[in-house]
């Protein structure tokens, strides 16, 4: 990327956190966590509401000091070099935080200003991370008339002014319209692919698996699992099936030997667990072919979801 | 990719210092946009105006008033001295306590206020460095309470024009203004870094305000009670004079009118100068400290009191500053120069303990804004 000689040595890319903790008073935000983001890849940051997800991208993002542990950034240190490494990172916060009363384009402005960027290129590259989340037609509008995703928009495009190589996202697509959010995916695949690392923590897990090469799942402040998605889907997924005839559908189902569970949702339906995809069409064939009226066979839910869901349930 | 590596080769175009103050102004340009299109800063500056305006109006109506009662009631004319220098005095003392009142709200919401909208994390990580951020902070709010001195320009400037004062005093008086303005301004915008909720914030720095311009009476009240020592001295000795010499003929009171005579004897007295620092503090003390005013003693009129409120205020504060040792009658057996010839001032005192609780401040402030973050006051959320 025609830095020069980065300190750190081989591995010394993306954003690496060994064994960092943080408490609150009483509260064990972040305990022993460990966590890696590759350059190059996007990295999925997972786990329920208070799990430490965001006390560790403030961590990561260098606003918050660790109790114990370390954190580099392109084998940097933020606590040394502070201004380094904040030329290094972009970070997108949960909360909105916008000027209300500037422009897009002020905002933007005043923003790469206080990353210190050359001021002859400045106002074109502006221009072009309005456009880039395609803002540039409400560029000159006070930032109060943007609706939710739009500020969540300027939000990206903040991060992204000063061209960072490690990009941390805090629940970036809440609020965004579906058509916005497969835009989101198509850009952090594009940024992934020049070389960022990203660092995405969300909820909408389904969306993840397009998106991430990887997830880390945590919860109560510590790293429960690393995984990539291929592993994850490796795992095995759960498929919903629902029949018109429900006893035609559980008779079969008890016959070929498998274990399933009554789902309780608005239709009547059942689900289960297969290995892999073909598992998945030779149980779809065999209903068929036993004449059981199948009206849908889809799977329940993504491969990160499915692991989410069993940590969730080794939880309680 | 290029913007970046464009970024970090980049050697740094400006010095060291030049881009600190960089920074500075760059959060002092955003924070003034804002100010500047928000229409309440507006309508308040415009209620100022016109209140400034009126309270000025009035003052010059109760002076007409006032002559006009004198002259049917009695044939005795005052001398004609003019309104100046109570136009003057009543729009300062208007304009002061204005500013005392309008400057908290203007800063003490700075930094927390980001905080609750979420924009101080925003800026925190970037390459904004915390003293940057509390200065820039600190400047803007400065300035738009200074929009409100501005403001009030017009009015003591027709204070002076009426008669009775010199451009000096409005320049001075503007210039101690705004730096009590400023004094408070700092004060607020450190508070306001280290509380969680802005409202408290605000509340804190009324209370702060109200301390200095209140507390500061009460604590010197209070502390004058304590300050009983005694003092050695002897017995003046009055010169007589006749009461039925003219006005104009009575001694002038350049010298002390009395001798000290006798042996040194221990005598009560009140140790002002001990607490005098408390009343120091007082912005309408250090105010009316540095506004000049002529030396009385070659007074015409042989007058023992000062003119206005101002001298009285510098005069009484100096009085206490002096304390025993410079004012008691006879103390160790030398006369004292009068009343009025205090002229060791004391506003200097006074603005620098100012100073120093707005430096403390300010400096526990910019302790909150280092990133990363070690420790965060309770119940606040960095982003």
């Amino acid at each position: 990327m025609g830095l020069p000689a980065r300190p750190g040595g081989p591995g010394a890319d993306g954003i690496t956190a060994t064994a960092v903790s943080r408490s609150f008073g009483q509260v064990h935000a972040v305990e022993h966590m460990d966590f890696r983001a590759p350059a190059g890849k996007v990295t999925a940051l997972i786990g329920p509401n208070g799990a430490g997800k965001t006390t560790l991208l403030l961590m990561l993002a260098s606003l918050l000091a660790p109790d114990s542990g370390t954190i580099t950034v392109e084998g940097l240190d933020p606590r040394r070099h502070r201004a380094e490494v904040r030329r290094r990172i972009g970070w997108m916060p949960d909360t909105l935080g916008v000027w209300e009363s500037l422009t897009a384009r002020e905002i933007l402005t005043q923003i790469a200003r206080f990353y210190q960027l050359p001021k002859a290129g400045m106002a074109q590259r502006v221009a072009e991370m309005l456009d880039r989340v395609r803002l540039s037609d409400l560029a000159d509008q006070p930032a109060r008339v943007l609706s939710r995703g739009q500020q969540q928009r300027l939000s990206l495009a903040r991060a992204l002014i000063h061209d960072p190589s490690v990009l941390l996202l805090d629940e970036p697509a809440s609020g965004l319209d579906p058509g916005s959010r497969v835009e989101l995916r198509v850009m952090l695949r594009q940024l992934a692919a020049e070389g960022k690392a990203i660092v995405v923590s969300s909820h909408v897990l389904s969306e993840l698996d397009e998106i991430a090469d990887a997830a880390v799942f945590v919860n109560r402040g510590r790293t429960i699992r690393h995984q990539t998605t291929d592993e994850a889907a490796a795992a095995g997924r759960r498929y919903a099936i629902s029949a018109t005839d429900g006893a035609a559908l559980a008779a079969k189902l008890t016959e070929l030997g498998l274990t399933f569970r009554v789902e309780d949702g608005r239709r009547a339906a059942v689900s289960l667990m297969l290995m892999n995809d073909d598992d998945a069409a030779r149980l779809l064939r065999d209903l068929v072919l036993a004449g059981v009226p199948v009206r849908s066979f889809a799977p329940a839910s993504g491969a990160l979801e499915e692991t989410y869901m069993n940590l969730e349930g080794e939880r309680r | 990719m290029s913007q970046r590596t464009e970024a970090t080769q980049r050697p740094p175009a400006r010095g060291r210092g030049a881009g600190y103050l960089g920074g500075i102004w760059d959060v002092v340009v955003l924070e003034l946009k804002q100010r500047l299109r928000s229409r309440g800063w507006y309508i308040m500056l415009g209620i100022w105006f016109i209140l400034t305006g009126l309270v000025t109006w009035l003052t010059w109506a109760a002076w007409n008033a006032q002559r006009e009662a004198q002259r049917s009631y009695s044939t005795f004319t005052a001398p004609e001295t003019g309104p100046g220098s109570m136009i003057f005095e009543v729009v300062l003392a208007f304009v002061l306590l204005f500013a005392l009142l309008v400057a908290p709200a203007l800063s003490a919401n700075a930094v927390n206020g980001d905080r609750a909208g979420g924009t101080l994390a925003i800026l925190q990580v970037t390459l904004l460095r915390p003293g940057q951020i509390l200065w820039g902070k600190f400047f803007a709010a400065w300035a738009a309470a200074l929009a409100f001195l501005v403001a009030s320009t017009p009015f003591l400037i027709i204070g002076v024009a009426l008669g009775g004062m010199t451009p000096g005093h409005v320049v001075v008086a503007l210039l101690m203004l705004a730096v009590e303005v400023g004094v408070v301004s700092a004060i607020g915008v450190g508070i306001s870094a280290l509380a969680g909720r802005p409202l408290f914030s605000i509340v804190v720095t009324y209370l702060a305000v109200a301390g200095l311009v209140f507390g500061s009476l009460i604590a010197f009240g209070l502390g004058t009670g304590l300050s009983q020592r005694t003092i050695m001295a002897n017995q003046a000795q009055y010169r007589s004079y006749s009461p039925y010499e003219p006005l104009e003929e009575q001694p002038a009171p350049m010298e002390p009118e009395y001798t000290c005579s006798g042996p040194l004897r221990e005598q009560p007295a009140v140790h002002t100068d001990r607490v005098a620092w408390m009343l120091a503090m007082n912005p309408y003390v250090v105010v009316a400290d540095a506004i000049p005013y002529p030396v009385r003693t070659s007074n015409a009129f042989g007058m023992s009191s000062p003119v206005g409120a101002i001298e009285s205020i510098s005069q009484g504060a100096r009085y206490a500053m002096a304390g025993p040792d410079g004012t008691y009658p006879c103390a160790n057996g030398e006369a004292k120069p009068r009343y009025l010839a205090q002229s060791t001032p004391l506003w200097p005192l006074g603005l620098g303990l100012q100073l120093l609780l707005a430096g403390l401040l300010m400096w526990l402030g910019w302790r909150s804004l280092r990133t990363p973050a070690r420790r965060l006051a309770r119940g606040t959320r960095i982003a």
